[in-house]
C-alpha cells in the first residue's frame, strides 16, 4: 500500500484514505498487513531450526564444546524470533472467523480441518519441545535434547507443509465439488495433495532454510569484519554456506517448476507477473519483457526493455512455445487480477534476489577453494561482507515477493475460480475494520522496531565463549583459541 | 449413517470443550501468573515468576490454537458467526496475547524491564479479561437467522452481564496461577501467594454466585434448562460438589500445603466447565444453533477424527513430559 508515513499530516491523510475504502479493501489490507508481517518470524523458526539440529548433531558427535556455543548463542535468537511468531499467527487464524465468515463457511469442511491438523500435528509438536530445547539443557540427558530440537525443526517444517497445502489448495482446488455455496470433500488426500502442493511445500521450505542461511551468513560477516569472535562466526558462516550451496541450486529449479505450474494452472497469473497483454500462439517466440511499465488503462506497456525470443526459453527452455499464451486482454476485466505493475515486479524482485544470492555464494566458494576465504577476508574486504550482510534482509524481501506474487496474483479469487475475494469477505462496519487494522499497523511497526533493537543487541553482545556443556563432572578448561570476545 | 450424524458433532463438541477446558487451566495458569507480576515486590522475584512459565507458556498458548482449528474445521458455520459476533473481544485478546507474547521475550533482553513488565502485566489482563467476555456474550446468546447468521450489533459485547464474567474469569485466572505459584514458589514469594490465593478464592466465588443467579435473569434458554427435571440431578450435584471443592481449597491454603490448592482449584475449574457444558449442550451457537445444524459434513469430521483423535494422546504425553522435565520450584537464574 503506498501509504505516505513520513509526516503526521500525510498520516491522517493516509487514514482518511483508508476510512473512504470498503470493507473488503479493508479487510484485505489487514490480511494483507498481518501476514506480511506475521511471515517475517516463521523463516528462522522453520530453518535455523535445521541448523540447530545440525550444530547439535556435530556437538553429540565431537563433543567440542565450540560447537554447544555455537548451539546455544543461535538458539537466543530463535527464541526472540519464535514468541513474536507464536503471537502474530493469532491473527491469521482468527481473521478467518471474523473477517472472512463467508469463506469458512464456504470451505471450511477442508479448509478448518487443515488448520486443525497444522495446530495439532505441527504447531503443538513444536511449542511442546520448544521448552525442552531451550532450557532443558541441564533437565534431561542429551539424547533427548537431541530428539527434542529434532521435534522442534520437524513441527515446524511440518507447518510449512499444511499452510502450503492449504493455500496450495486455494490455488488449484481440487478433492471435491462445488454446490449451493459449498465445498463438498470428496476425497481429502486429493484436496491435500492439490496440484500446487508439492512444488509449494518444496519452493517454500527451501525459501526458508535459504533466508535462515542468509541470516546466519550475514550476521557471522558482521562480526567478522569487526573481528569479533572470528573462530567462532567463521565456523557458522561456513557451515551456512556449505548447506546455501546445496539449497540455492535446488530452489532455483523449484521456482523455475513452480512458475511453469502457474503458466498451467493459473493462466491470469502468468500473464500479469510478465506483464504479457496479448495472446501468444503456440509456435511462435515471444521477446521475454525485463522492465517495463504495465499500464493497466491502454492494457499495454508504456515502454518496456525486453530480450527478444528469450521467453520461451525461461518458461520451456525450447526455442518456441508449445502450448498458446493468454494475454491479460483476453479476458473480462472481473476474471484476472489488477496490480499488474506490482506483480511484475515483485516477481522480478524475488528472481533477482535468489540469482544474486546464489552469484555471492559461488564468488565465496571459489575464494575458499583458492583458499582466500579467512576471518580476515571479511575485515579486508567490506565489501564482501556487506554483500552477505544486504543478503539477509534481501532473503526476506524474496519471500515477502514471493507471497505477493502468489496471492495477489490469484485475485479477483480467493478460491481459484470459485469464490470471488468480494464474496468471500464479511459483512462488517467500515469503523470496526478500520480500528482493528490501524491498530495492526501501529503495533506491528513497533513491535518490528524492537524485534530488531534486540536481535542486534543480542548480535552486538556474541557468543558466550566460555559456556561449559552439561554432563562434565569436572570443567575441563580448554585453551581460548580465539582470543578475543 | 444416521448414528454417524447424531455421533460425530457431539464427539467434535466433547473435543472442543477439551481443548478450551485445556487451554482455560493451562493458559489460566499462564495469565493468572501474568497478572500477579504485577504485584511482584522485587526483580528477582519477577522473574523467578516468569521462569516458571518459560518452558509451558506456547505450548499452553497453542490449546487456542487448536480449539480455533478445530472449531473451524468441525463446525464452520460457528465458526464464522461467533467470530463475527464477538469481533471487538477477540481482536482484544489478541492484541493482549501479542503484547504479552513480545513482552515476555523482549524482557529477557532488555536492561530496563520496567516497561515490558508492565507490558507482560497490561496484556494478560486485556487477554484474560476479553475472554471473559467472549465467554459471557456467547452464554447470553448470540443472535442469529435462520441461516445461522449473526444479526446483532457491533457492540452485543458491551453489557454488565459479560463485564461480570469477565471480571470473574480475571479472577479465576490469578487464583490458578497464585496456586501455581505456590506449587512452584519457596520462602517468602510462596507465602505472598498463599495470600493471593486466599483473596481470589473468594472474589471469584463471589463473582461465580454472582453469575450463577442472575444467569437465568439474562437468557430465557438458560431458565428452562434451569427448572428442567431432566437436568436436576447435574444442578443438583455439580453445586454440592463446588462446595466441597471450595471448602477443602481454602482448608488447604490454611494447611500450607504446596499440591492440593492447585489440584482443587483444577477440580474447581473442571466442575465450572462441565457445568457451562450441561447449560449449553448441544448448542455450539446459543441460544438456538446446534451442534448438528453447525457442523461441518460427516466424512469431514471423521477426517478430522482420524488425525487429531491420534494426536490428542501424543500431544498429551508430551506435554506431561514436558512438566515432569521441568518439575520443582522455578529459580531465578
Amino acid at each position: 500500500m503506498p501509504c505516505p508515513v513520513r509526516s503526521r499530516l500525510s498520516l491522517t491523510r493516509c487514514l482518511l484514505m483508508l476510512a473512504t475504502l470498503d470493507v473488503v479493501t479493508l479487510s484485505r489490507l489487514q490480511f494483507a498487513l498481518t501476514a506480511i508481517f506475521h511471515m517475517l518470524w516463521p523463516v528462522l523458526s522453520t530453518g535455523l531450526a535445521i541448523y540447530l539440529v545440525v550444530l547439535e548433531a556435530i556437538w553429540l558427535r565431537t563433543r567440542n564444546p565450540l560447537y554447544y556455543r555455537q548451539a546455544r548463542f543461535w538458539a537466543k535468537l530463535y527464541v526472540l524470533n519464535f514468541g513474536i511468531g507464536v503471537a502474530s499467527g493469532l491473527p491469521m487464524e482468527f481473521q478467518f472467523g471474523t473477517n472472512w465468515a463467508p469463506l469458512s463457511e464456504f470451505a471450511g469442511d477442508f479448509f478448518g480441518s487443515v488448520l486443525g491438523f497444522e495446530g495439532a500435528m505441527a504447531f503443538m509438536l513444536e511449542a511442546g519441545f520448544l521448552g525442552i530445547m531451550l532450557f532443558g539443557w541441564q533437565k534431561v540427558p542429551p539424547v533427548i535434547h537431541f530428539l527434542s530440537t529434532v521435534m522442534v525443526a520437524f513441527g515446524a517444517n511440518l507447518s510449512v507443509f499444511w499452510i502450503l497445502s492449504a493455500n496450495s489448495w486455494l490455488q488449484t482446488p481440487s478433492g471435491g465439488t462445488f454446490s449451493d455455496g459449498h465445498f463438498h470433500v470428496q476425497n481429502y488426500f486429493a484436496a491435500i495433495n492439490n496440484p500446487f502442493m508439492v512444488r509449494s511445500v518444496i519452493h517454500m521450505a527451501l525459501a526458508t532454510v535459504e533466508t535462515s542461511m542468509l541470516v546466519v551468513a550475514a550476521i557471522s560477516a558482521w562480526s567478522l569484519m569487526r573481528q569479533k569472535a572470528p573462530e567462532f562466526f567463521l565456523f557458522s558462516f561456513k557451515l551456512a554456506l556449505v548447506i546455501l550451496l546445496a539449497v540455492a541450486p535446488l530452489q532455483i529449479l523449484a521456482g523455475h517448476e513452480s512458475a511453469v505450474q502457474v503458466a498451467e494452472h493459473q493462466p491470469t497469473k502468468l500473464a500479469a507477473i510478465e506483464a504479457l497483454w496479448d495472446d501468444q500462439a503456440a509456435g511462435s517466440s515471444p521477446a521475454w519483457t525485463v522492465l517495463a511499465s504495465p499500464d493497466e488503462a491502454s492494457g499495454s506497456n508504456r515502454w518496456s526493455l525486453s530480450v527478444p525470443g528469450a521467453f520461451s526459453w525461461i518458461l520451456e527452455t525450447r526455442p518456441q512455445l508449445s502450448q498458446p499464451l493468454r494475454g491479460l486482454n483476453s479476458w473480462p476485466a472481473d476474471q484476472r487480477p489488477h496490480m499488474v505493475g506490482l506483480l511484475f515486479y515483485a516477481f522480478r524482485v524475488m528472481v533477482a534476489i535468489g540469482l544474486a544470492a546464489a552469484a555471492l555464494m559461488a564468488l565465496s566458494l571459489l575464494l575458499w577453494w583458492r583458499g582466500g576465504l579467512s576471518a580476515a577476508s571479511f575485515a579486508q574486504w567490506p565489501w564482501f561482507s556487506w554483500a552477505w550482510i544486504l543478503s539477509a534482509p534481501a532473503g526476506y524481501l524474496a519471500i515477502e515477493s514471493g507471497w505477493v506474487v502468489r496471492c495477489v496474483g490469484r485475485q479477483p479469487w480467493t478460491v481459484y475460480g470459485q469464490l470471488r475475494t468480494a464474496d468471500a469477505a464479511s459483512v462488517l462496519p467500515v469503523g470496526e475494520v478500520l480500528t482493528s487494522l490501524s491498530v495492526f499497523a501501529v503495533l506491528y511497526t513497533v513491535l518490528l522496531v524492537f524485534a530488531l533493537y534486540f536481535g542486534s543487541r543480542i548480535i552486538a553482545k556474541g557468543p558466550n565463549l566460555t559456556l561449559e556443556p552439561p554432563g562434565l563432572a569436572a570443567p575441563v578448561i580448554l585453551p581460548d583459541r580465539s582470543g578475543n570476545v | 449413517m444416521e448414528f454417524l450424524e447424531w455421533f460425530m458433532p457431539t464427539v467434535w463438541f466433547v473435543i472442543l470443550a477439551l481443548f478450551l477446558l485445556l487451554y482455560v487451566i493451562l493458559d489460566g495458569f499462564d495469565l493468572g501468573v501474568g497478572i500477579l507480576s504485577l504485584t511482584s515486590p522485587s526483580e528477582s522475584q519477577r522473574t523467578i515468576l516468569m521462569t516458571s512459565l518459560g518452558n509451558v507458556w506456547d505450548a499452553n498458548e497453542t490449546w487456542l490454537v487448536l480449539m480455533g482449528g478445530a472449531l473451524f474445521g468441525a463446525f464452520p458455520l460457528a465458526y464464522g458467526t461467533i467470530l463475527k459476533a464477538l469481533y471487538g473481544p477477540i481482536y482484544l485478546m489478541i492484541l493482549g496475547l501479542i503484547l504479552r507474547a513480545v513482552a515476555f521475550e523482549f524482557r529477557e533482553n532488555a536492561t530496563n524491564k520496567r516497561p515490558w513488565n508492565l507490558m507482560f502485566g497490561i496484556g494478560s489482563v486485556l487477554a484474560a479479561g476479553s475472554q471473559g467476555i467472549c465467554l459471557g456474550t456467547v452464554l447470553s446468546g448470540i443472535p442469529t437467522d435462520a441461516a445461522g447468521h449473526f444479526t446483532g450489533s457491533v457492540w452485543i459485547w458491551v453489557n454488565p452481564s459479560s463485564l461480570v464474567v469477565a471480571l470473574t474469569l480475571i479472577q479465576g485466572y490469578v487464583l490458578i496461577g497464585s496456586t501455581y505459584l505456590i506449587l512452584k514458589t519457596s520462602g517468602e514469594l510462596q507465602r505472598l501467594h498463599v495470600r493471593t490465593a486466599r483473596l481470589a478464592a473468594a472474589t471469584t466465588l463471589g463473582g461465580a454466585l454472582l453469575i450463577t443467579f442472575t444467569a437465568p435473569f439474562a437468557s430465557e434458554t438458560l431458565r428452562q434448562r434451569l427448572f428442567d427435571p431432566a437436568f436436576l440431578p447435574f444442578f443438583v450435584v455439580l453445586p454440592l460438589l463446588g462446595v466441597a471443592l471450595i471448602v477443602q481449597l481454602f482448608r488447604s491454603l490454611a494447611m500450607q500445603q504446596e499440591v492440593w490448592p492447585f489440584a482443587y482449584t483444577v477440580l474447581l475449574f473442571i466442575l465450572s466447565f462441565a457445568g457451562l457444558g450441561v447449560m449449553v449442550f448441544p448448542a455450539v451457537i446459543p441460544p438456538s444453533v446446534t451442534i448438528f445444524q453447525a457442523s461441518s459434513s460427516v466424512s469431514s469430521m471423521v477426517f478430522m477424527l482420524t488425525f487429531i483423535g491420534v494426536l490428542i494422546p501424543i500431544m498429551l504425553f508430551y506435554n506431561i513430559y514436558n512438566y515432569i522435565a521441568f518439575r520443582g520450584k522455578a529459580s531465578a537464574e
